[in-house]
């Protein structure tokens, strides 16, 4: 196995860096290529190019778009929620049927067609190849299907809003029974389409998963062990093992709740007595379509988390002139939260009910997940300590990240026990929690990202004063909403509630509602301060240059900015360090790339970490 | 196993940026694995996802197994033998094909690949014939959740068995093409697909064992269970 070289053997191979590194002394010798080089496929014609495209940064945009287009519809169901909530019955459409419907769509569309498909499909694809330093994802044709089956997946679910009855309306957990009986909104047309559309995004998913996983581990360029390759390329990768591990059990059910609701099998339905006559339905569990759901779904948690931490750690090492602290245990701490995630998924069931054993297993594995995570905190903090930090819009996003996730993790830790969870689990404690550390802490990831990415994907920096506006009015406008969401956990608030109607709600938190809600509608529009700055800067952005943010790793080093399909021109690059050579003593910059061969920096001192 | 385990969290404990290390991890090829072709890894990551999924199915149906089941007609009829069977004979003559390979004996393996292909449609339509003789004696989907899960397992196994078909139809066709001397660049090919039957009968064996073979034992082990 290529691992297993006996250094005694190096002698002996006399084979150059290739073009990227220089260098020309003993110590830039590296093995020789032995694998062919991968045939690609050039697209010619415009459809070829841009639309049924094989080139994994076509399909990484192509992914992008679309995902951020189901964002804008899940951010303008939100506004509509909104609107009821802190205005109750202003506008007559917002029915107590559309509300509901409104938050399952709203749960789903953010959680899965935006995070796991913006941070796996979009990230993962545009980053894998160009960061392991391949020419593209292994298996291209299998790629670009993976995309179209999630276009597909979200067609389908989008149909939905078209179709008699509407949209499901049964919770974005799509709780048997309810889900698929009369007198929830949706039961019909709606959850049929919304399992057609989970079922089309985990089999198109999966295509996709395959190729990130055989890329990293397969296909990394020379000298790129998997100890030298970037934390976001760590994230992504554990990410979608545990996706492709745990996605099969949200197939599973799907497919078991449509043949429930279809074929009148009873995977999921007990004996039912409705309105006085017994259904047809006997014997089914409701309990195992909640293990199976929270089985996918907090796992789903980390699959959004997981490449977040490793992107904030490079953007934070990079934007802070530091090398990352902590680079062993960053790894770890990701391969650690990864595996404890399988088995803390009943922490989500507390109030269905279990044996008490049951529960003080799940809190203790859920408190232990804790230990990993903080260890990241503590390093990205450490990786700020005494760096040159520079306040550029990415920074900003990085430091509201943190801040966002140490809050939401917080409220993490209360949740875990099952004492205080039973009395929170129905109020807006929890709504305040999950926003807080599973919706706006990877946002802020992502805009940091495309603020950080954007110049290598037009070759424009994006503008930065609208930057700023734009972070500073997300960042304070989303804790405008979540924090005072705590209280409204404590006083009691439900969650779930189309309307307080005359309880004593009515007037202890009525004008936090209100000002929750005005504090949503600025966020949401502060969106389009992004948007406008997207668009402006493709054209009239500032010329970005090749690797404007002088970064180390290998996306930022190729031949043509943007990279053209196959990334590397006539060579692949080779790798001769790790990514987070940063002010390293003796050195004459401030960065080491890491195809810089060592006889290029004879002066530099390796620092430990 | 173990050393798949080691070399993936042995990589873990390196320090790449200490000297010593850096000289070994210049010579890395960048594979993590250098014995396993982009193909064979396809399969492997395939068996995780299909494991879960079909462990998933039988915990379902271990967890939801009613204590009064009719499982009358099942146990009476000899069809899922013949197919299993059949399933065996598909699994020998990959092992056939393995040898050819080796012997470069490139009609023999030729012959032996479209026997694959002609076998596996062989089983696919046992057991669709199967379902027909079991909705005639009235045991449908709908029945009770032992017929459910035999329907919605064979169904699943059908799929992942005709997605092989479709991997097996394009490496056929290219290898039937071939001239005789280049007959290995399919090898890979031909070798992750060889891997790909295995697993399906491997987690035939296991459900033709919970829900059919030893089904009394296992439903008692249930009950038991849920006393």
């Amino acid at each position: 196995m290529s691992d297993d070289l006996n250094i005694k053997k190096t002698s002996s191979i006399k084979t150059k860096s290739s073009s990227v590194s220089g260098g020309g002394t003993d110590i830039d010798y590296v093995r020789p290529a032995e694998l062919p080089e991968q045939d690609l496929y050039h697209g010619h014609s415009f459809i070829t190019k841009w639309i049924f495209c094989q080139d994994a940064k076509v399909i990484g945009i192509q992914y992008t778009l679309t995902a951020v287009f189901t964002g804008v519809v899940g951010l303008i169901l939100s506004w509509m929620m909104r609107m009821q909530l802190g205005f109750p019955e202003l506008f007559p459409f917002l029915t107590a049927e559309s509300y509901y419907q409104m938050v399952t769509m709203h749960g789903m569309i953010m959680v899965v067609y935006l995070l796991t498909a913006l941070f796996l499909g979009g990230f993962g694809n545009y980053l894998i190849p160009l960061m392991v330093g391949a020419r593209d994802m292994v298996f291209p044709y299998v790629n670009m299907i993976s995309f179209w089956m999630f276009f597909v997946a979200v067609v389908v679910l989008m149909a939905s809003f078209f179709v008699p009855g509407g949209p499901t309306g049964s919770g974005w957990t799509l709780y048997p029974p309810q889900a698929i009986l009369e007198g929830t909104p949706g039961s019909g047309y709606g959850i049929l389409l919304m399992l057609i559309s989970l079922s089309l995004f985990v089999i198109g998913f999966t295509m996709g998963g395959l190729n990130y996983v055989i890329t990293i581990l397969q296909a990394r360029t020379r000298g790129m062990t998997l100890m030298r390759m970037p934390l976001t390329i760590w994230g992504i990768f554990t990410a979608t093992v545990l996706a492709l591990l745990a996605f099969p059990a949200l197939l599973v059910s799907s497919i078991m709740m449509t043949l429930d609701k279809v074929l009148g099998t009873s995977f999921f339905m007990p004996t039912i007595i409705k309105a006085g006559e017994m259904l047809s339905y006997d014997g089914g569990s409701p309990i195992l379509f909640q293990h199976l759901f929270w089985f996918f779904g907090h796992p789903e948690v980390y699959i959004v988390a997981l490449p977040a931490f490793g992107i904030v750690s490079d953007l934070l090492s990079v934007h802070a002139r530091k090398n990352i602290f902590g680079y062993r245990m960053m790894v770890w701490a990701i391969v650690g939260i990864g595996a404890l995630s399988f088995f803390v998924w009943a922490h989500h069931m507390y109030v269905s009910g279990m044996n008490p054993w049951f529960g003080f297993f799940f809190a203790s594995t859920t408190l232990i997940i804790a230990v990993p995570t903080a260890l990241k905190v503590y390093n990205w903090i450490l990786t700020l300590w005494r760096g040159n930090i520079r306040l550029t819009t990415v920074m900003l996003f990085c430091l509201g990240f943190i801040v966002t996730f140490v809050n939401g993790g917080i409220t993490g830790i209360f949740l875990g026990n099952v004492i205080v969870d039973v009395p929170l689990s129905d109020t807006y404690f929890v709504i305040a929690h999950f926003h807080m550390v599973m919706g706006i802490a990877p946002l802020m990831v992502i805009f940091g990202a495309i603020y950080h990415w954007f110049p290598l994907i037009t070759g424009r920096f994006l503008d930065e004063t609208l930057g700023k506006w734009h972070f500073w009015v997300t960042f304070l406008g989303a804790y405008s909403i979540y924090f005072p969401m705590h209280y409204l956990g404590f006083i009691g608030v439900p969650r779930r509630y189309f309307e307080m109607y005359d309880s004593p709600y009515m007037t202890s938190a009525v004008g936090m509602n209100e000002f929750i809600s005005v504090a949503a509608f600025i966020v949401g529009a502060a969106q389009f301060i992004f948007f406008y700055n997207l668009v402006k800067s493709i054209r009239l952005g500032k010329p970005a240059g090749k690797n404007p943010w002088k970064a180390n790793s290998l996306e930022w080093l190729t031949p043509q900015v943007p990279p053209e399909h196959g990334n590397w021109g006539e060579k692949l690059p080779v790798v001769h360090r790790w990514a987070y050579d940063f002010n390293v003593p003796g050195a004459k910059k401030d960065y080491i790339t890491q195809t810089t061969p060592p006889s290029e920096v004879i002066e530099a001192e390796v620092e430990k970490t | 196993m173990s050393g798949f385990i080691k070399k993936l969290f042995g990589a873990l404990i390196q320090k790449p940026w200490e000297e010593s290390q850096v000289k070994v991890d210049n010579f890395h090829s960048g594979q993590t694995f250098s014995t396993l072709s982009p193909q064979m890894s396809a399969v492997i990551v395939m068996f995780g996802v299909s494991t879960v999924l079909f462990s998933l199915i039988l915990t379902g149906y271990l967890y939801s197994v009613p204590s009064d089941q009719d499982t009358m007609f099942l146990l009476k009829t000899k069809l899922l033998w013949i197919n299993t069977f059949v399933l065996f004979f598909v699994a020998y003559v990959f092992r056939k094909i393995t040898k050819d390979l080796k012997n470069n004996k490139i009609l023999k393996l030729k012959k032996n690949l479209v026997q694959v292909g002609a076998l596996s449609y062989l089983f696919l339509f046992g057991q669709i014939f199967f379902w027909f003789h079991l909705m005639d004696s009235g045991k449908f989907v709908a029945t009770n959740s032992y017929f459910t899960s035999f329907y919605f397992f064979t169904a699943l196994h059908g799929l992942h068995l005709l997605g092989g078909l479709l991997f097996w139809g394009k490496v056929c066709s290219s290898t039937l093409k071939l001239e005789n001397d280049k007959i290995l660049s399919q090898k890979k090919n031909i070798e992750a697909l060889s891997l790909y039957w295995t697993f399906l009968l491997v987690v035939w064996i296991i459900f033709f064992l919970i829900i059919y073979v030893f089904n009394d034992a296992v439903i008692a082990w249930c009950k038991s269970l849920i006393s």
